[in-house]
């Protein structure tokens, strides 16, 4: 809420700038700005029109004799359809500065010479909306006469100053002027001064014929009504209409801008209905049924609900309690009789209205955040002697109840010692109970118990912690000096899990790859297509958008997009992996488990060509070598399997492998398919993803130190011709399965088919090494070896050993 | 021609071969040609039958020397062809060295992943724990142990991605407190721990939000933590993600979870205070949010607010980012483009 340091004038007594002000309060308690009107406008009087002629070269302009105050009239060309004689106007005078730097100049208009403007509100920068429905549409008029020449933008109130409060929801008791009174007044030392209303005792006249019913109890805390007589509806004094257009209020009438205008002040919504349009002038709070309707206006109609608290007159609907009053029993310029009514709703309730029919506004705002049921009367009545005040009354009604909780207020215990520790200062028992009385708290003190009376304006205080944060923001933060906690030394780190991620990190990291960061919501298409997990797939009740609507299950489409968004902007060659969480569900599981998994995508060239390298495709090895290098660092017992495959739908048939160890999948490696590389947009891509939690729960190999081998390691070649269709992971392990306990190792040094070759086959070389680490190896064992492993091979796979 | 003139002869004649030979085959060849056994040096040796007796010593020493000062000659031209030699090569070798070298690349972390494990060092050097948390959790941690009941406003404030009723995307890491505090055994000390980590919420993706960021949350419980203690380890923290002279300042604020609550704004790092663009010409960002955990959270889990307080702290990683290193669109966290990520190579 906008705080006018005018109208905050009649309460403090403060005289600092509004950014001091704004500064302050933001410090103390609540996020403020300063706010300046009218800084861009200047030479605007009060004119008032003497006389009007038709313009004789125009259907629609006027020439208006105008006094400014000054010794001589001026003529002015005025085209709003609103001017007319003996008017009191805004006139902009020849060089005039107005909003978005518009400048008046004196000149002639069509031949007549025209020495300003004559302006309508908005033309000053008063929003449309807010400027009163009849001079919408033209120049606005002063509701009463004004002294020619006066400074228009001070008489508008376009000269205020403002601190915008922008209010945290446990602060509503400063969404009224006097709630802002007391916060800022706090923040100065100040104690706000206020007037109560004072109604003339002698125009109350009891009423007994209006009929009040509360029907839901529960939602309605306080329901108070005053009916007033002899109204006399016009437009409201400018002093009213202008504190209301700059607090975004829209001035409607005098009775209508006196409920407003309260709110403002007490910030307690206050409704008006016209009593003789209200039936058997009744008016009951109750539920309404998924029948009723509620006007708004001509062209608005809404539709209600059983969970929709509405104020009926028996059998329409005047009202959305707390939200809104509709088209039904409103305050006209016919109106003679007026229902007054001060009431407290349930927050809840008065939100979900609100959201529900899309009608937030002054009113539900005030009541969901809370409002004090200690000020519905007074506030019922300031709007009696406002109206009385504009239009006196005939006579007014008593208090008719309907509903009344007394306002209680609450009482806090504190301890002055807990106070001190808890926040790490050493104030003493006076300068606690001073900063309470800043507050308008009383404190009782008894030892190191302080027993503080809150009244019931700040309902957001019910326990000690709101104290502790009251004393501590008026004390000032800037106050506290920063320790660190002096408890017991605790041993700080990573889980575990996170250590093994950040060490598989590392290793992509320097195998040249860049971490992405992708979406854990993704669409329907990117759920489904690598689900290899085969999850249930996990979706979003409300979406945004489609693109983010399920839970993923792999890591590979954030990858595959990522390539195709760098290809559109020229970058082709990308090296990238992600380390993140899929979401795996069971179908009898609402929750899906969470498993971090890590996976890489290579796409286009290996580096770049420079002046004295080639730059080479990546193709799977590459990928491939990466993985192994991976897996190498994870140091555990097992050894990894990559066993072809051509179950992974988008992957290629024939260059796919399954990763298993200990015969459990770990993960997969493979190029994407071309039909579906073709569809994203992207180039020949390699991917893999592996289960983090499935790596890190193999067993971890127990290194111990070894000597470099004393003795000479002996090695033979072997050449072998074999069916095409059989992997070199299945010689190798056969090898190894054969090799006896002297082999160390077997690398493949050639792989070759074409000419020469069998059609259906290919020629393998292997080099094999033997070592006994305690002797040296004699050519008979090694060739005995050999001899087995030879033999088993032409045994398992036919093949010519060349 | 006397035998002695003879050497003298073959002295000066060798000495002048040696110093114009030109190379080292050259030279070993005239080593072996005037030194050798049958070498002319030898062969007028022969001759020494006709000197005469008491003549014979001198000539004998004179033939020493002769084949000294020759064997020097050659020794010396060798050095000098070596060093011709090795200076052609260097020559030869020259480089230009402005070109540039095959690198094998190093990959660049995420921005993000470095701001996290930047703040994360800080907090570990502390004795915090790092906890992970879920990504997908229950209403009741993410919400009603936070002191947010349903119905409470604070739930429209962040509109929420729910999977069931019960079941929801988690819009803050707060909520992993409630799961940390119950795990925790109080007997053995007090609890630190930070929870980074991602949360979604139902917004329109642009310029400054994104469903998806990340959040990182800090709570410590023990007995006499105090709102002085929060000050001085934000205070610590801002001073090493932001730069040494930093100073920040606590201005109240409301958290459910949190009474007192606090807003921390750290003074510019760009203009030191004087005001500028980057904040706002007011010389404070705001970066995070903090408080003194509400009582009502501390007895869900169980822990009497009379005997222990606690603090909590919840700051963003994209906001971190985006200040430090003046990024001015969130959605370039997540769009990866690798020219985007490459330029933080190494910055944490
Ligand atoms: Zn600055």
């Amino acid at each position: 809420m906008k705080i006018s340091m005018d109208w905050l004038k009649e309460y403090l007594p403060v005289d600092h700038s509004v950014e001091e002000i704004a500064n302050k309060v933001s410090l103390t308690g609540i996020e403020s700005a300063p706010v300046k009107l009218g800084t861009d406008l200047s030479k605007l009087v009060v004119g008032h029109i003497t006389s009007i002629k038709p313009h004789p070269d125009s259907d629609h302009l006027n020439l208006c004799q105008v006094d400014i105050g000054q010794s001589k009239e001026v003529q002015i060309v005025c085209g709003a359809p609103n001017v007319a004689n003996d008017q009191y106007v805004i006139v902009a005078l020849d060089g005039a500065d107005l909003p978005a730097g518009k400048k008046i100049k004196k000149g002639e208009i069509r031949g007549q010479v025209s020495n300003g403007m004559i302006c309508g509100l908005d033309e000053l920068g008063v929003k449309e909306s807010l400027v009163p429905t009849a001079y919408q549409k033209g120049i606005y008029v002063f509701p009463a006469a004004e002294t020619p020449g006066q400074d228009a933008k001070e008489l508008l109130g376009l000269n205020d100053e403002m601190v915008d409060l922008d209010i945290t929801p446990n602060r509503a008791d400063t969404l009224g002027m006097r709630g802002a009174a007391w916060e800022i007044g706090a923040t100065y030392d100040e104690k706000p001064q206020f007037t109560d209303p004072k109604l003339d005792e002698t125009k109350v006249k009891a009423v007994d014929d209006v009929k009040i019913q509360i029907k839901a109890d529960d939602l309605v805390t306080d329901y108070l009504v005053r009916t007033v007589s002899g109204v006399k509806v016009s437009e409201s004094p400018l002093w009213m209409q202008r504190r209301l257009w700059n607090q975004g209020i829209q001035p409607v009438n005098n009775i209508v801008d006196a409920a407003n205008y309260v709110m403002i002040e007490y910030g307690e919504p206050v409704e008006v209905y016209d009593l003789d349009k209200l039936d058997d002038k009744s008016v009951t709070v109750e539920m309404a049924t998924d029948a009723s309707k509620l006007v708004l206006d001509d062209k608005i109609t809404k539709d209600l609900n059983q969970n929709d608290l509405v104020i009926n007159s028996g059998n329409v609907t005047l009202g959305l309690a707390g939200v809104i009053h509709g088209q039904n029993a409103q305050v006209t310029s016919k109106t003679t009789n007026v229902l007054i009514e001060s009431a407290v709703y349930d927050g809840t309730s008065v939100r979900k209205a609100a959201q529900r029919h899309d009608l937030r506004g002054d009113a539900s705002n005030r009541f969901e955040k809370g409002v004090d049921n200690g000020a519905v009367e007074i506030s019922l009545n300031r709007v009696v002697e406002l109206i009385d005040e504009i239009t006196d009354l005939d006579s007014y009604s008593q208090v008719l109840v309907g509903k009344e909780t007394p306002a209680k207020p609450t009482i806090i215990k504190a301890s002055i010692e807990h106070i001190n520790r808890l926040m790490g200062i050493t104030l003493t028992d006076q300068e606690m109970i001073k900063i309470l009385d800043r507050l308008g708290f009383t404190t009782a003190e008894n030892g190191d118990q302080l027993t503080v009376t809150i009244p019931s304006r700040r309902w957001d205080m019910t326990i000690e912690a709101d104290l502790i944060e009251e004393i501590m923001r008026i004390y000032g933060y800037e106050n506290l000096k920063g320790t660190l906690p002096s408890g017991n030394e605790t041993n700080g780190g990573y889980t575990p899990q996170r250590e093994f991620i950040n060490k598989l990190k590392s290793v992509l990291l320097s195998e040249g790859m860049d971490e992405t960061i992708t979406f854990g919501l993704v669409s329907k298409k990117e759920a489904t297509d690598f689900n290899t997990v085969e999850s249930e797939y996990t979706r979003v009740l409300h979406p945004m958008t489609e693109d983010h609507e399920y839970l993923r299950t792999s890591l590979i489409p954030g990858l595959i997009k990522t390539i195709a968004y760098n290809k559109a902007r020229k970058t082709s060659d990308i090296s990238i992996f992600e380390q993140g969480r899929i979401f795996d569900r069971e179908e009898v599981n609402d929750r899906p488990k969470e498993v971090e998994y890590i996976a890489g995508a290579l796409s286009g060239d290996l580096g770049a060509d420079t002046w004295n390298t080639n730059a080479k495709k990546a193709d799977f090895y590459d990928m491939k070598a990466i993985v192994e290098e991976l897996l190498e660092f994870l140091n555990v017992e097992a050894t990894f399997e990559f066993t072809p495959t051509d179950k992974i739908e988008h992957l290629h048939p024939g260059q796919t492998a399954i990763i298993t160890a200990d015969e459990k999948t770990v993960g997969f490696v493979g190029k994407l398919h071309p039909e579906y590389q073709a569809k994203s947009s992207v180039d020949d891509t390699y991917v893999f993803e592996l289960n983090v939690y499935s790596l890190l729960a193999l067993t971890k190999k127990n290194v111990k130190a070894q000597s470099a081998p004393k003795y000479p390691s002996v090695s033979r070649d072997l050449a072998i011709l074999v069916d095409k269709q059989i992997a070199s992971g299945q010689i190798v392990k056969d090898i190894f399965n054969n090799g006896g306990e002297y082999l160390k190792d077997v690398n493949i040094f050639d792989v070759y088919q074409g000419s020469n070759i069998e059609i259906g086959h290919k020629s393998l070389g292997y080099h094999l090494i033997f070592q006994n680490p305690n002797d040296t190896l004699t050519d008979d064992t090694v060739e005995k070896a050999f001899t087995q492993i030879k033999d088993s091979l032409i045994d398992q796979f036919d093949v010519e050993v060349r | 021609m006397s035998l002695n003139d003879r050497l003298k002869e073959l002295r000066a004649s060798g000495i002048d071969d040696a110093k114009r030979a030109e190379h080292l085959k050259d030279l070993n060849d005239l080593r072996v040609k005037l030194l050798g056994k049958k070498g002319p040096i030898t062969q007028a040796l022969r001759g020494m039958k006709d000197v005469p007796k008491e003549e014979r010593p001198e000539i004998g020493t004179l033939a020493n020397n002769v084949k000294k000062d020759i064997q020097e000659a050659i020794e010396n031209r060798i050095q000098e062809v070596n060093q011709r030699i090795i200076a052609q090569k260097l020559q030869e070798e020259t480089l230009d060295v402005t070109l540039p070298a095959q690198s094998h690349k190093i990959g660049t972390k995420h921005i993000l992943n470095q701001t996290i494990e930047d703040i994360e060092q800080f907090f570990i050097g502390l004795g915090y724990e790092v906890a992970p948390g879920y990504e997908v959790e229950e209403d009741h941690y993410n919400f009603e142990r936070l002191n947010i009941p349903k119905d409470h406003p604070a739930r429209d404030m962040q509109d929420t991605f729910y999977i069931t009723n019960e079941l929801l995307m988690r819009t803050q890491t707060s909520a992993q407190e409630g799961r940390d505090m119950d795990a925790h055994d109080f007997s053995k000390g007090p609890l630190k721990m930070i929870s980074p980590g991602i949360v979604y919420r139902r917004d329109d993706d642009d310029a400054t939000h994104s469903h998806q960021f990340h959040q990182l949350e800090g709570l410590v419980v023990d007995k006499n933590i105090s709102m002085a203690d929060l000050k001085g380890t934000l205070e610590a923290l801002c001073r090493h993600v932001f730069g040494p002279d930093r100073e920040i300042r606590f201005r109240p604020s409301f958290f459910p979870f949190t009474e007192p609550s606090v807003e921390v704004d750290v003074s510019c790092f760009n203009c030191g205070g004087e005001g500028c663009r980057i904040c706002k010409y007011t010389g404070w960002i705001e970066v995070l949010g903090a408080g003194l955990t509400h009582p009502n959270v501390l007895k869900m889990s169980g822990i009497d607010p009379q005997q222990y307080s606690a603090f909590a702290f919840g700051l963003g990683p994209e906001r971190f980012a985006m200040l430090k290193y003046g990024i001015d669109d969130i959605r370039d966290f997540y769009t990866n483009d690798v020219r985007f990520l490459e330029q933080f190579k190494g910055v944490n």
